[in-house]
């Protein structure tokens, strides 16, 4: 049975190897000591290196638009469970995201929920802060 | 060390013994999938030198230069080679790849050594398959060549190009020694220990050292790390655009 590499290091070295509608990346934009989630229909997906991209159709009450995500690299989310067929276009899926530093809406995607309730991706900084807490005996 | 199994038939079933080539004295084998090793006892990864907490590197003023330079022309943009599909280089690599795995494939004469990050791949000839020096290609990942001391394997890097993008930056003069040996660890797990020194009088008052820590991978596989295909599609999306603006006159 294949083994997969546990995922050591992931968060470093994704912001480490390096976005925009460009075919160059650099996550400094993203501030991975927070998180957010974005809920949408999957417009647009590709799973690539070094960093995944998506475009949800986001509609609440601020109305309806195109929100553009990227995300951990296709590796890495092969690691964290991610395997090809997962995200349909036309899906509606929840994604984890480092939000943007700036205020904008996007992000860096961690993680996904998928309509089925599966999920793929790795811990955000939210759930790695209530891991450290439970750790030190914060209820 | 290159073995071959040989198949006796013994009591009716098929038995297989391991054999060394002829000539080949044992040496560890290095063949497989190996990943950043975490000590147990360790707490976490103190920063070594050239990382954040770590003491400076003993650079040469003209090479401090050169990295201020460049650090500056990046300025807050978090650029990186990565980020436009562009492999690390030595000593990069082999000091983790971004934290990606590694594969090795092991044979007498010559060790490849893949790192899955951007699909860098490093030759490392042995005896008479190593390059001649008149005849090595420069590059971001050099030109290696290894022999055996013992149990370790000695691979010696040249013919690097200068590097400023990099943690440890050097020169088109830089020499890497990596010495590679075997052991296992409290776990059992099998560990693949890496001790660098990169010399470069061009760039450094005196040579630098740093050691990586791989962890075997039973049946572990790298997966492909296709990257520039990004760029070719959104050439193909401009050339696609031109072609309907073309055709609308």
């Amino acid at each position: 049975m294949k083994q997969l590499v546990s995922l050591v290091s992931a968060l470093a070295l994704v912001v480490a190897l390096g976005s925009t509608a460009s075919a160059h990346h650099s996550a400094v934009q993203y501030d991975f000591g927070k998180s957010a989630t974005i809920t949408g229909v999957v417009l647009k997906f590709q799973a690539i290196n070094p960093h995944m991209r998506l475009t949800l159709r986001v509609t609440d009450d601020k109305g309806t638009r195109e929100v553009e995500l990227e995300g951990h690299s296709t590796n890495n989310m092969y690691r964290a469970g991610y395997r090809d067929g997962m995200i349909k276009y036309g899906d509606k899926i929840t994604a984890i995201v480092a939000p943007l530093r700036d205020g904008r809406e996007g992000g860096y995607m961690v993680a996904a929920t998928l309509p089925d309730g599966r999920r793929f991706g790795v811990q955000s900084a939210a759930e790695r802060a209530r891991e450290r807490e439970k750790a030190e005996g914060k209820p | 060390m290159l073995a071959l199994a040989a198949s006796v038939s013994l009591a009716g079933g098929l038995v297989f013994i391991p054999i060394s080539l002829a000539g080949q004295s044992a040496k560890p084998d290095f063949t497989g999938l190996w990943t950043t090793y975490t000590d147990p006892a360790a707490g976490p990864r103190a920063g070594g030198p050239g990382r954040g907490g770590g003491p400076p590197l003993p650079m040469t003023p003209e090479a401090q230069k050169k990295v201020a330079d460049y650090r500056a022309l990046i300025g807050t943009s978090g650029d990186t080679p990565g980020g436009f599909c562009l492999g690390t280089g030595m000593p990069g690599s082999m000091l983790g790849s971004g934290g990606y795995p590694m594969e090795i494939v092991q044979r007498p004469e010559q060790i490849n050594i893949t790192y899955e990050a951007h699909n860098e791949v490093r030759r490392v000839y042995l005896g008479d398959r190593i390059v001649p020096a008149a005849d090595r290609v420069p590059g971001r990942n050099g030109n290696s060549s290894a022999h055996w001391e013992g149990d370790t394997l000695v691979v010696e890097t040249t013919h690097l190009i200068e590097q400023v993008d990099q943690r440890y930056a050097h020169s088109n003069e830089a020499k890497i020694v990596e010495r590679y040996s075997l052991s296992t660890d409290s776990r059992g797990t099998k560990v693949l220990t890496a001790e660098m020194t990169l010399t470069d009088p061009a760039f450094y008052t005196k040579p630098v050292t740093d050691t990586k820590k791989w962890a075997y991978v039973p049946n572990g596989h790298l997966l492909p790390y296709e990257c520039a295909e990004e760029g070719w599609n959104i050439h193909l999306e401009e050339l696609a655009k031109k072609a309907a603006q073309g055709a609308k006159k």
